[in-house]
C-alpha cells in the first residue's frame, strides 16, 4: 500500500518533470518581464530570434549525438571551417569566387564530411567520442588557420549577407532557417527508423544490438547529421557577423551543451528530445538578454548562469532510473 | 608557399593587404623551416633570427611574424617561427630545440606564453650566448640589465593612455556628449584592466558630459558582444550614442548587432588592436576609430635590435633603461588618418629603434 503510493507520486512527478524546463523558461520570462518591461517588447522578441538561431542549429545536431549517449566537442572546429568555406565561396576580399548563397549548401556538406570522420573514427578504430571529436574539433580550427594564416576574410556579398540581415514578416531570414532545421530535426526523430535507433542505443546499446539495430551505422549516420547541422550554423555565422576566421567558433561548444542538458536531454542517453533543446536554447538565450536588461553585475552573471544549468538539470533529472552517478 | 596558391585569385592591391598575404604565406614555410633544420646556417656563422609566438590564428601574432621575416628577408639572415600554441612547455621546449641547434647563434624575439616563462627563456638564452628581445610579458622584477649583453630588451604597451585616446575620438564623433556603452576583456587580463582605466578616465574627463549607460565583458569574443549589443539595443534604445569596445573583435560584433537594427554607421563604435576588418569598418564610416599597435613593427624591430647587438654594432649594456624597457605606440586611427597609416604601415624602418617609443616601462603596483 504505502509503497504504490509512493510509485503514484513518482509517477505524478515524472509526468511534471517533463515539462520542467518550460517552466524554468516560463519563470524567468515572467521574472524579467516584471524588472524590465521591455523584455516582451516586439522588437526585444525579434533580437532573442535572431540570437537564437544560430544556436538553434547547432543543438540539433547536438541533441542526437547525446540522446545516444556521446558527447560531440567538434562544433567550434566545424563551425570555424564551415564560416572560412562560405567566407571564401562568397563575394569577398580574398578570394575570386562569387557563388552567393551556392556556398551554404557547400558549408553543409563540409560540415557533414568532417561530422563523418568523427562518426567513422569513433566506430571504426573504437576511440571514445569525447577524444575523436574533441581531436577533429581542433583539427578543423587549424586547417582554417592554415588556409588564412590568421587573417580574417571579408564578406562583401550583399545577397548572402541577406541571410542574417534580410527578413520576412519582420523576422530575420536566418531565423526562418533555423525554424526549418528544428522541423528536420524533428521529423527525423518522430518519423524514421534513425530516429527510434537513435533512442534504443542510447537507452541500452547492447539490447539494441540484440534487436537488429545496425549500431555501428547508426552511430556513423548521427555524427554526419551532426556535422551538417554545425555546417550551416558555420554559413549562418558568417552571414551574422559578415567575415571569416579561425576562430569564429569561438565559445559555440559551452551553449551547445548547455543549451541541450539545460533543455532535459540527459547526458547519458536514451531521454529528451529536439523540442527540450529548443527550449534550452530558449533557456539559454533568455538568461543572457534579461541578465544585461535587469542590469545584473557582470561579476554575479556567470554564478547565476551556472546555478541556472543546476536548477534545470536537477528539476528535469530522472533520479529512478540511475543506479550509479559517475 | 600558400600565398604563391592564393596570390594569382587575390584581388585586393592594398599594400597592408598584401603584407598580410605575405603572413599567409608565411605561416607554411614557417612550418616547413621547423620540419628541416638549416644546418647550413649553423655552420656558416650566420645569426638564426627566430619569433616565439602564442598562434598564427589570429592577426595580431600573424602580423607580428610577418614583421619578423620582413627584417630577416632584408638583411638575409635564416629566419624561423616557433608557435606556443599556448603551452608554455611546448614554448619552451621548442626555443631549447633552436638554441642546441643553431649552437647559441640565435636572436630571438618572443612574446612569451605567460609571464614566469620569459625568466626561464632568459637564463636559457644567457647560458647558449643568446640574444633575446621580450614582449608583453614578463614579471616585474626580471630586468634586462640583469642579465648583460644577452636580454637585449623588453617592449610592451601602454593599454592606458591608448584607450582613452581612442575613447576621446569616440566622443568627438557624438559630438560630445551622450551615453555610451562598453564592451571589455575578459575580467582579469592586464589590458582588459588598463583599457577599462583608460575609459574611465576620458569619461572622467568630460564633466558628466559623456555618461557610461553600461559596462559588460564580452571576454574578447565578437559573438558575445553581438549578443550584449542587442539586450542593451533593448535595454536603452536610442539612449546609446557611442559604443566602446576593448578589442576590434568585439567592435565588429557590436557593430553587426547595430547593422541587423539598420543601425551601422548611425551609433559610432570604436575598438582596439587595428584589425583589417576594423580599418574598413573607419573606411566605410561604420567605426570612428581603432588603435594599431603596429605588430609589424614590433615584430621587426625586436629582431632589428637584437641582431645589431649580436653583431656588435650596439652596445647594449651602455644603454640607458629607457632603452631596455620601453612601450611601442599605439597608433590612433581614425577616419581622418586612416590613409596615412596605410601609407605608414607600408614603410617600415628597422634602423630607428627607439624613435616610435614614448618612453620607459611603467610598473602599476
Amino acid at each position: 500500500m504505502a509503497s504504490g503510493s509512493l510509485a503514484g507520486q513518482r509517477n505524478r512527478f515524472a509526468r511534471w518533470r517533463g515539462l520542467a524546463p518550460v517552466g524554468v523558461l516560463v519563470l524567468l520570462c515572467v521574472v524579467i518581464t516584471v524588472i524590465s518591461p521591455n523584455f516582451l517588447s516586439f522588437s526585444n522578441l525579434v533580437r532573442l530570434l535572431s540570437g537564437a538561431a544560430i544556436p538553434l542549429v547547432l543543438v540539433m545536431g547536438a541533441t542526437f549525438v547525446i540522446l545516444m549517449g556521446s558527447i560531440d566537442l567538434s562544433v567550434e572546429g566545424v563551425v570555424a571551417l564551415a564560416a572560412v568555406i562560405t567566407s571564401m565561396l562568397v563575394l569577398n576580399d580574398f578570394t575570386s569566387a562569387d557563388l552567393g548563397l551556392l556556398a551554404v549548401p557547400v558549408a553543409v556538406v563540409a560540415g557533414g564530411c568532417i561530422g563523418f570522420v568523427n562518426g567513422f573514427v569513433h566506430v571504426r578504430l573504437k576511440i571514445p567520442s569525447f577524444m575523436a571529436t574533441l581531436g577533429f574539433g581542433f583539427a578543423g580550427v587549424g586547417v582554417a588557420t592554415a588556409i588564412l594564416g590568421g587573417f580574417t576574410v571579408r564578406i562583401a556579398d550583399r545577397g548572402f549577407r541577406e541571410l542574417a540581415l534580410g527578413r520576412f514578416l519582420d523576422v530575420p531570414f536566418s531565423v526562418w532557417l533555423a525554424g526549418m532545421a528544428v522541423l528536420v530535426a524533428w521529423v527525423i526523430q518522430e518519423r524514421t527508423r534513425l530516429g527510434r535507433w537513435v533512442y534504443a542505443i542510447g537507452t541500452d546499446e547492447v539490447t539494441a544490438k540484440h534487436a537488429g539495430v545496425p549500431v555501428e551505422r547508426t552511430r556513423i549516420l548521427v555524427f554526419t547529421l551532426a556535422g551538417l547541422f554545425y555546417g550551416l550554423g558555420g554559413a549562418l555565422a558568417a552571414a551574422q557577423l559578415g567575415q571569416g576566421h579561425a576562430l569564429m567558433g569561438t565559445g559555440r561548444l559551452f551553449t551547445t551543451i548547455t543549451a541541450v542538458v539545460v533543455g532535459g536531454t540527459a547526458l547519458s542517453g536514451g531521454v529528451g528530445s529536439v523540442l527540450n533543446s529548443v527550449i534550452g536554447v530558449g533557456i539559454v538565450i533568455v538568461l543572457t538578454n534579461g541578465m544585461v536588461l535587469m542590469g545584473i553585475p557582470p561579476y554575479v552573471q556567470q554564478g547565476v548562469q551556472g546555478l541556472m544549468i543546476i536548477v534545470a538539470v536537477a528539476l528535469a533529472l530522472d533520479r529512478s532510473r540511475l543506479v550509479v552517478v559517475k | 608557399m600558400i600565398h604563391k596558391r592564393l596570390g594569382p585569385i587575390a584581388r585586393r592591391q592594398l599594400l597592408r593587404r598584401d603584407l598580410l598575404k605575405g603572413a599567409a604565406g608565411f605561416a607554411g614555410a614557417g612550418v616547413l623551416a621547423g620540419t628541416f633544420p638549416r644546418l647550413a646556417a649553423a655552420q656558416s656563422g650566420e645569426w638564426t633570427l627566430a619569433i616565439s609566438m602564442r598562434s598564427l590564428a589570429n592577426p595580431y601574432h600573424a602580423t607580428f611574424a610577418a614583421g619578423g621575416e620582413a627584417y630577416a628577408e632584408s638583411v638575409g639572415a635564416p629566419f624561423e617561427v616557433l608557435i606556443t600554441e599556448g603551452n608554455s612547455e611546448k614554448g619552451m621546449a621548442d626555443i631549447r630545440a633552436l638554441l642546441a641547434r643553431t649552437g647559441g647563434k640565435l636572436v630571438l624575439n618572443v612574446d612569451p606564453n605567460d609571464s614566469p616563462d620569459a625568466r626561464v627563456i632568459v637564463e636559457e638564452c644567457q647560458r647558449a650566448g643568446a640574444y633575446v628581445v621580450t614582449q608583453w610579458n614578463k614579471p616585474d622584477d626580471l630586468h634586462p640589465w640583469d642579465f648583460d649583453p644577452n636580454y637585449v630588451a623588453h617592449m610592451s604597451f601602454d593599454g592606458v593612455p591608448t584607450a582613452q585616446a581612442v575613447a576621446e575620438a569616440l566622443f568627438e564623433a557624438m559630438g560630445g556628449e551622450g551615453g555610451i556603452v562598453a564592451l571589455g576583456g575578459i575580467l582579469s587580463n592586464v589590458p582588459a584592466i588598463e583599457r577599462k582605466i583608460g575609459l574611465d578616465n576620458a569619461i572622467a574627463a568630460t564633466n558628466g558630459k559623456v555618461q557610461l549607460l553600461d559596462f559588460q565583458p564580452a571576454d574578447w569574443n565578437e559573438t558575445r558582444a553581438f549578443e550584449i549589443m542587442q539586450a542593451w539595443l533593448t535595454r536603452f534604445g536610442d539612449d546609446i550614442k557611442g559604443v566602446f569596445a576593448a578589442n576590434d573583435g568585439m567592435a565588429i560584433g557590436a557593430l553587426e548587432a547595430l547593422r541587423q537594427e539598420g543601425k551601422a554607421g548611425a551609433v559610432p563604435v570604436t575598438g582596439i588592436d587595428g584589425i583589417e576588418a576594423a580599418l574598413f569598418a573607419i573606411e566605410a564610416g561604420e567605426m570612428a576609430g581603432t588603435v594599431a599597435w603596429d605588430p609589424n613593427w614590433t615584430g621587426g624591430i625586436g629582431l632589428a635590435l637584437g641582431h645589431a647587438v649580436a653583431l656588435g654594432e650596439i652596445d647594449i649594456a651602455a644603454e640607458p633603461h629607457e632603452h631596455r624597457e620601453f612601450y611601442g605606440t599605439g597608433i590612433v586611427v581614425t577616419p581622418a588618418n586612416l590613409a596615412e597609416y596605410r601609407a605608414m604601415d607600408a614603410a617600415l624602418d628597422f634602423g630607428d629603434f627607439w624613435g616610435k617609443s614614448p618612453g620607459q616601462i611603467q610598473y602599476r603596483g
